[in-house]
């Protein structure tokens, strides 16, 4: 029932998608493929997911929206496929495909029937390798990439509230910047800066294979010894360090926009990630947040929408698979009727109450056991060890990182959980942002207004 | 993400299962049936089941009253007040859900299979002894507003409302699930009380469910869950849904940089003979992803949107083929110029025999790939309950469409896709589009 709005890269993935016991088994060829079956036969299936440990924060200054880019051309043909055959094939087994691109990582994934896993593996091999990226292809690809950037953010004011919230919580840091680039600089992108960031990121040995479904694993090995083994591998350039964490300063940010007719509003914290932290806090994060939003019976919903009826709608989460630092936000709906600062101020006193009182030991315990138990139900699905093993190794972490989640998040102590919290009431890299109905847009008005943020030609 | 995946209406896949999945009927000691395919793979219990008659039952000026009460269904039952019930659901890991479409009123629950008990005894409650107390009616009314509002910003919303006010009229698909301001808030616990007695009933209830239960474990649940449920449910009836005679261009102005367009007209129903034919065709022109004629002639080769599709959706009263796209207002004109000539190809001269088989080949074989987990499973199953088709469907529905024949594809395309009969309903600022009628921005 909650309205779930604007974190979108929270929303890309629940918490659960780490909640993951897949028992796994973990090979590494010999030209340096990491590849990872877990077996479930379920239904005669397989879902293959193929990471590559390259994404947005990758991108030289200039070029943001590369990785993205990248990411549609890779079905514009390769020396023996021609544009657009891959999901052709594909479909034509009655399968799908589809792929993604973040700030760390950009993955491809097709679900087959069981028996077609070996042509689904050629054909991410034969992509691994032999990509050809063609002038007549690659432009009006450009083009498609500009229209999903006007759909999805600039003809959005939800779109445009996100991008502008990161950008600000993160002002010239690889994080801040969209992933899909900004759109003067996604318009000079070309056929060679492609093919040169394919060259330097796409091999063998800078790639995970997931395999999830009805396969017996020694059986995909040989497979994927035949198929992925024999590609060579090459020197990867190294990733981008992060450099300094962004400026620790405290932020607020109002939008308003004639497209709004309810207020929302958001609260964000730069926090370590599971990459950056120093003593396991980021489980601790992971434990807060479920305590703080665990639907209706988390703390936030029963104390801000319960009991204070101020907000229709409440929602804390936190994605620590990141190489740098993470993002922890609670975002909010008001109730009809409530002034966002009213809400904004509430929110606030009640952090802060906690942060002193401390939570209480049994809502701790409550939030560990519902997220232990997602465990199970992560198994129920094919693309979920994709997921975790693949957001977790691309960012630094392991397969054995992923199995052992349960058990660290079994280990947080209820005086960790409010050492986060305080730390947090504590944090100055902080941004409370608000995205406002215009309140002097008459009928007439909304109809003729321009945002007053408005971000199409934000060059950072 | 290289496209979005989108679902149009309330879009039935029906699915099968090539690999040979066991549908058991289970009939209860009072009555109740449901269809279950039991797997013990994984210690996970899922449920589906719907009530017919959705939203559609809402009256005229009730609108967003089904939705409202099964949201309220698990906010406090029997001994247990909202929180309580909540609190239940959540120490127990229990995923239970409720929600209203144009059809039908959904519920589902997904456990672990040691709670198997507590999830059956939540359901049972939330179904026959929901409080509907006034402090949770009005935090829930709250919560539909604030969802409410969220539609009216949102260019894609805006565009459906248009078409289908414009194509339903007065008809109840034409309502808005959510209601509107004004009668949200008119809706009265004596309202929803009365709804959710004379529609949560026996004899329009299916069930599916799959997973880690045996026959023998699952027939006394559904006595205890459903049995106290009145027989006979009182539906109001909804006649069939009449196009309007002419079809029209509508534009909903909106500042913007690009405009949201959904296209629409008059498509088979899941019980009519041209079924199969249509899902073939439907495939070749909109719906086949990458292999669609308007996916490869408006994206691929001219690079003016990023998504287009079409699809059909088969409800009660009506059939409808309904496609979208969103462009750049001064490329919308050029786009649907592309989109036309491509419909209009299609219908002159139909699909090829290549085509035919790259539709027949994703349509068969995708059989097994949406049966990868319970709920999904147990989806389907109820899926082919509200369609009255047989229990043994899934084993000859790809049989039906391998014997669909080219003259039967050429007869559909005749049939259902001329595009002069399609209805558009834009949202923005485009340029080189003349429309019939213009509609305001809907602000309430």
């Amino acid at each position: 029932m909650l309205q779930r709005f604007l974190i979108a890269w929270l929303l890309c993935l629940p918490l659960t998608a780490q909640a993951a016991v897949f028992y796994p088994q973990d090979y590494k060829l010999d030209n340096g493929l990491e590849l990872i079956v877990v077996p479930n036969h379920l239904a005669p299936a397989i879902t293959q997911m193929v990471w590559y440990k390259v994404g947005s924060s990758d991108e030289t200054a200039g070029q943001t929206g590369l990785a993205h880019y990248l990411e549609h051309l890779m079905f514009r043909g390769t020396s023996t496929m021609a544009p657009g055959d891959f999901s052709k094939i594909i479909a034509a087994q009655g399968g799908s495909d589809n792929a993604f691109t973040s700030y760390d990582y950009t993955a491809y994934h097709e679900t087959v029937a069981a028996d077609r896993l070996e042509m689904a593996m050629k054909m991410e091999a034969d992509r691994m390798h032999n990509l050809q990226i063609k002038p007549e292809t690659a432009v009006p690809e450009l083009s498609v990439v500009l229209n999903e950037r006007q759909q999805r953010t600039d003809n959005d004011p939800e779109g445009r509230f996100t991008e502008k919230v990161r950008n600000t919580l993160m002002p010239n840091y690889p994080y801040g910047t969209p992933v899909i680039g900004w759109k003067a600089q996604i318009e000079k992108l070309t056929a060679e800066n492609a093919t040169q960031f394919y060259g330097q990121h796409y091999a063998p040995n800078n790639a995970v294979v997931i395999i999830s479904g009805d396969v017996e694993p020694e059986k995909v090995l040989q497979l994927a010894k035949s198929i992925y083994g024999v590609l060579p591998k090459h020197e990867i350039p190294p990733r981008q360090a992060f450099g300094q964490a962004p400026m620790p300063e405290r932020h607020s940010l109002v939008m308003v926009d004639a497209g709004i007719e309810q207020p929302q509003l958001e609260l964000n914290f730069v926090v370590p990630s599971y990459a950056t932290q120093k003593a396991k806090e980021a489980y601790a994060y992971e434990v807060l947040g479920e305590a703080l939003d665990g639907g209706e019976v988390g703390l936030l919903y029963k104390s801000l929408a319960v009991e204070q009826k101020l907000a229709s709608g409440v929602e804390a989460g936190y994605d620590p698979d990141a190489r740098g630092p993470a993002i922890f936000a609670i975002a909010l709906t008001t109730r009809p009727g409530v002034d966002p600062k009213v809400l904004e101020k509430a929110l606030m006193d009640k952090l802060q109450a906690l942060a002193k009182t401390g939570l209480e030991e049994k809502t701790v315990k409550a939030a560990k056991e519902r997220m232990r138990r997602t465990a199970v139900f992560a198994r129920d699905d094919l693309m979920m060890p994709g997921y975790s093993f693949g957001m977790a190794i691309t960012t630094g972490h392991s397969v054995n990182d992923v199995e052992a989640w349960p058990d660290r998040i079994e280990a947080v102590s209820l005086a960790e959980v409010n050492a986060a919290l305080r730390d947090l009431m504590a944090n100055p890299r902080t941004l409370s942002a608000m995205l406002l109905p215009d309140p002097n847009a008459t009928q007439a008005v909304k109809e003729a207004a321009h945002p007053v943020i408005n971000h199409d030609a934000g060059i950072r | 993400m290289r496209y979005f995946i989108a679902i149009l209406l309330m879009g039935l896949i029906v699915a099968g299962n090539a690999h040979a999945t066991t549908i058991t009927e289970v009939t209860s000691k009072g009555g109740i049936k449901a269809w279950l395919v039991e797997d013990h793979k994984l210690p996970l219990i899922a449920a589906e089941f719907a009530f017919r008659g959705g939203v559609e039952q809402d009256p005229v000026d009730k609108q967003g009253l089904a939705h409202l009460t099964m949201g309220l269904l698990t906010e406090g039952a029997g001994a247990y007040d909202a929180a309580t019930f909540q609190q239940e659901m959540a120490d127990h890991s229990i995923i239970l859900r409720f929600g209203a479409s144009r059809d039908v009123l959904m519920g589902s629950v997904k456990c672990l299979s040691e709670e198997k008990a507590k999830a059956f005894e939540l359901l049972h409650l939330a179904v026959t002894a929901p409080h509907f107390d006034k402090s949770e009616v009005e935090r829930l009314r709250s919560q539909q507003l604030s969802g409410l509002k969220g539609q009216l910003g949102n260019p894609d919303w805006q565009a459906r409302y248009a078409l289908f006010s414009q194509i339903f009229a007065t008809h109840p698909y034409g309502f808005r699930s959510l209601g509107s301001i004004q009668s949200l808030s008119s809706l009265t616990e004596k309202d929803i009380k009365g709804f959710a007695a004379a529609h949560l009933a026996q004899d329009n209830l299916v069930i599916a469910v799959a997973g880690d239960i045996t026959p023998v474990e699952l027939a006394p649940l559904l006595d205890q869950v459903f049995g106290q449920l009145p027989k006979k449910a009182q539906l109001a009836k909804i006649g069939e849904v009449v196009w309007p005679a002419k079809p029209a261009t509508i534009l909903v102005p909106r500042e913007g940089t690009q405009t949201e367009f959904l296209f629409t007209m008059p498509g088979p129903k899941r019980e009519d003979p041209d079924w199969y034919a249509a899902e073939i065709a439907d495939y070749i022109l909109g719906s086949g992803g990458f292999s669609s004629r308007l996916m490869h002639d408006v994206r691929d080769e001219k690079g003016l949107t990023y998504d287009i599709h079409t699809g059909l959706s088969p409800m009660d009263y009506a059939g409808v083929l309904i496609g979208e796209a969103a462009a750049d207002n001064d490329k919308v004109g050029q786009a649907w110029a592309i989109a036309l000539e491509t419909m209009r190809g299609f219908y002159k001269d139909g699909a090829t025999d290549k085509e035919i088989a790259s539709a027949k080949d994703y349509l068969t074989g995708a059989l097994p790939l949406v049966m990868t987990s319970t709920d999904k499973i147990a989806g389907v199953l109820v899926d082919l309950q509200l369609k009255s088709l047989p229990r043994d469907y899934l084993d000859h529905r790809n049989d039906y469409l391998r014997n669909v024949t080219k003259e039967d594809v050429t007869r559909v395309i005749h049939k259902w896709f001329n595009p002069d009969g399609l209805t558009l309903s834009m949202v923005g600022k485009p340029d080189g589009m003349k429309s019939t009628e213009t509609k305001d921005l809907v602000h309430n």
